[in-house]
């Protein structure tokens, strides 16, 4: 008995220690780029991001854990010596976070969910051989993994298509945007919507069918496709979105004859006037620039700042939506296996049907938001400023075909990793001619980082498992 | 985490209007070579020119130091090639007016009066294609923010018109100064003849690359 609490505290504190360390790093990815175009401050996001990543992690967080717990191996392998599968399952976890200790240490791009599957992979191979691996759902895994990233990219690529065609493309953009934002907003309230109440509420012992969700979502897509339209027609004729012309183009026109006149004064002059009308070219040129920048600016692109005005708002929400999803499917990789542990010091035995108590997504969800708080604000604030690239109407695409790419992974029980399906989503857009360049070396990187991340966790998590037998025989628990 | 920030490379359009500015740079220097011309003072003309060779060294290791810096890894929006070209393009004008400032610092240029206003004509029209030529290039991050297509495109499509127009102006004062110098020319002793008709090939050759250079932008313009 007394093994048994040292056990259940140990792994609740490194499932805490994962959650934590997914809520430092992983969370940013959602919300940087909010944070990085100044359409969040750095505090709502945080506050915006907990909220999200706590009820995606409590409300759809089952799926992917249940699969975590019961799905990678064939767990009535050891229905004879559930202390093997306890220790196997502990040893996946610290295994996992010591590697993922080294990667972050090194700075190597290793994704969570792929260590901890291969750590789980690798003692249920060690342990039970090859039949104790459940093959047919691993190689759904590794092909989700492939993929995930093509989803969203291609997800992506629609919508900012769609962008292109219909707003970037039209002849008065500001005008097509007013039209087109209530039908998006639409659409991703009722994603959403139905990603949260389609069996996403037993939790709250709310079970709905099918047709009832869909019902709802529907109906939540159009009182949100009401609510936007009024928003956005009131903001398109608010005095936010009319740019106003501060300098003439005349004083700039002036300004550009003052230089010519005195680079002919600069040209016939010698030694102490010349180096004296020398410097003042210099400074009516740049006072000139400036002036021509924010006089053209404002006349030439006063539209497709309209559109990134607006967008502003789409992008925060679909933020909010990456955020969700990758509580849901995330907070598997710090409980799934803590689930697992639990259960069988719960029942003395393994039980037929995986389960995690909705306590334990809480408490999944708990670090995830305990790790933003300490730590993950900061990489919010570093993503925010490398990624200024992602314009609001880029970030929208791409944060919300990444966000349903995720969300339709977690309820099909499958582990992937939010960072691919994002930086997928993100060539996406690029593919579609959206941003300025993409360093395409990062493909290489994140197939490189599948490569290494399996059999390195689950080395370590071996590791780990023969330590604690030994560690455990010596004190006659087996 | 810092994946994403790192799949967001190095973006060479802002180094492309830096070079930009070097070549305006160039041209600008050439200008005042032309302004001091008529007052024959060769010291003047030879320092000018000198500093014009300097100024389209610097916009050569500008551009040089795009084409290391754009691994085979980078994705544009635009194609590669065509990027490329662009730049190529763009630094040919440069190139030019290095040449043109050469020319004018070989020996002093005897100016027939019938020529003088001619001539200043053919320079003013030349520089004023790559005027306008510049003013595209300055649309670049317009045209990147519409994805290159929509109200932009036309209006950077109706830029290029402006620039082959003004072009086709340029031609014709070419054409005519050159039948000039030809039913004129029997004055001028060889030397002075042969740099007035190279003088007037080169200067003519701004404004095609300009033109040029226009065309290549419109290239990679997203229009319906």
């Amino acid at each position: 008995m007394e093994v048994e609490s040292i056990l259940k505290i140990l792994v609740l504190v490194i499932g805490f220690y994962m959650s934590w360390n997914i809520g430092a790093n992983d969370v940013s990815n959602a919300m940087g780029t909010s944070v990085g175009s100044g359409a969040l401050t750095l505090r709502r996001a945080v506050i915006l991001a907990a909220i999200l990543e706590f009820s995606g992690a409590f409300f759809v967080g089952s799926n992917v854990s249940e699969t975590m717990q019961r799905g990678l191996i064939d767990t009535d392998m050891f229905l004879t010596e559930p202390m093997i599968l306890i220790l196997g399952m502990s040893g996946a976890l610290m295994g996992t976070s010591l590697w993922l200790q080294i990667a972050s240490y090194c700075g190597w791009p290793v994704s969570t969910t792929h260590a901890i599957v291969g750590a789980i992979i690798g003692f249920g191979l060690t342990i039970g051989g090859v039949e104790a691996i459940q093959w047919e759902e691993v190689t759904s895994i590794l092909a989700s993994w492939v993929l995930s990233p093509v989803i969203s990219a291609i997800f992506s690529y629609i919508i900012f298509s769609v962008l292109q065609k219909k707003i970037l493309y039209a002849i008065n953009p500001a005008g097509a945007a007013v039209k087109l934002l209530p039908y998006l907003s639409m659409v991703v309230f009722a994603v959403f919507t139905l990603s949260l109440i389609f069996n996403g509420l037993e939790n709250v012992n709310v079970a709905l069918s099918f047709p009832q969700a869909v019902l709802i979502a529907i109906s939540i897509g159009f009182l949100a496709f009401g609510a936007t339209y009024f928003l956005v027609r009131k903001k398109a004729k608010s005095p936010l979105f009319q740019t106003a012309t501060t300098h003439s183009p005349q004083s700039v026109v002036s300004l550009d004859k003052a230089i010519k006149h005195l680079q002919r004064v600069h040209a016939n002059t010698v030694e102490g006037p010349h180096e004296k009308v020398s410097n003042i070219i210099n400074e009516v040129k740049t006072l000139s620039a400036k002036l021509r920048k924010e006089t053209s600016f404002s006349e030439r692109t006063s539209e497709y700042k309209t559109v990134e005005n607006m967008f502003v708002y789409l992008q925060i929400l679909s933020a909010c939506f990456v955020a969700f999803a990758h509580g849901a499917n995330d907070v598997a990789n710090a409980i799934g296996p803590v689930a697992a542990v639990l259960d069988i010091i719960k029942n003395g035995a393994i039980s037929d049907v995986a389960t995690v108590p909705s306590w334990l997504l809480a408490f999944g969800g708990l670090g995830i938001v305990v790790g933003l708080a300490t730590w993950g604000w900061r990489v919010i604030e570093t993503i925010g400023k490398k990624i200024t690239e992602l314009t609001p109407t880029r970030g929208f695409c791409a944060e919300f075909g990444a966000a349903t790419t995720i969300l339709l992974a977690s309820k099909c029980g499958l582990p992937i990793s939010t960072t691919h399906c994002l930086v997928g989503a993100v060539l996406g857009v690029g593919l579609a001619r959206g941003i300025r360049a993409l360093n395409l070396g990062m493909i290489k990187d994140i197939v490189l980082s599948w490569i290494i991340t399996i059999p390195a966790s689950a080395i370590m998590s071996i590791l780990v498992f023969y330590g604690l037998k030994t560690l455990f025989s010596y004190m006659n628990v087996l | 985490m810092i994946s994403i920030a790192r799949l967001f490379g190095k973006s060479p359009f802002a180094p492309l209007q830096t070079h930009m500015k070097k070549v305006t740079l160039c041209i600008e220097k050439l200008t005042s070579i032309i302004d001091v011309l008529p007052k024959m003072d060769m010291e003047k003309v030879e320092k000018l020119s000198k500093e014009l060779s300097e100024l389209e060294h610097e916009a050569d290791i500008t551009k040089n130091d795009i084409r290391n810096h754009l691994p085979k890894s980078i994705f544009l929006p635009i194609d590669r090639s065509h990027f490329l070209e662009i730049l190529s393009v763009q630094d040919s004008i440069a190139d030019k007016a290095e040449e043109i400032g050469i020319l004018l610092s070989m020996r002093p240029l005897e100016m027939l009066p019938e020529f003088k206003n001619d001539f200043e004509l053919l320079y003013r029209k030349n520089a004023e294609v790559f005027w306008s030529a510049k003013k595209i290039i300055e649309e670049i991050d317009e045209l990147l923010e519409s994805s290159f297509g929509g109200i932009e495109a036309e209006k950077v499509k109706d830029m290029v018109e402006q620039t082959a127009f003004k072009e086709h102006e340029a031609v014709q004062i070419h054409h005519k100064l050159k039948k000039e110098l030809f039913s004129k020319g029997n004055d001028l002793p060889s030397p002075a003849f042969y740099l007035w008709l190279s003088l007037i090939e080169q200067i003519g050759m701004l404004s095609m690359l300009s033109e040029k250079l226009a065309n290549r932008i419109r290239m990679v313009l997203e229009l319906k």
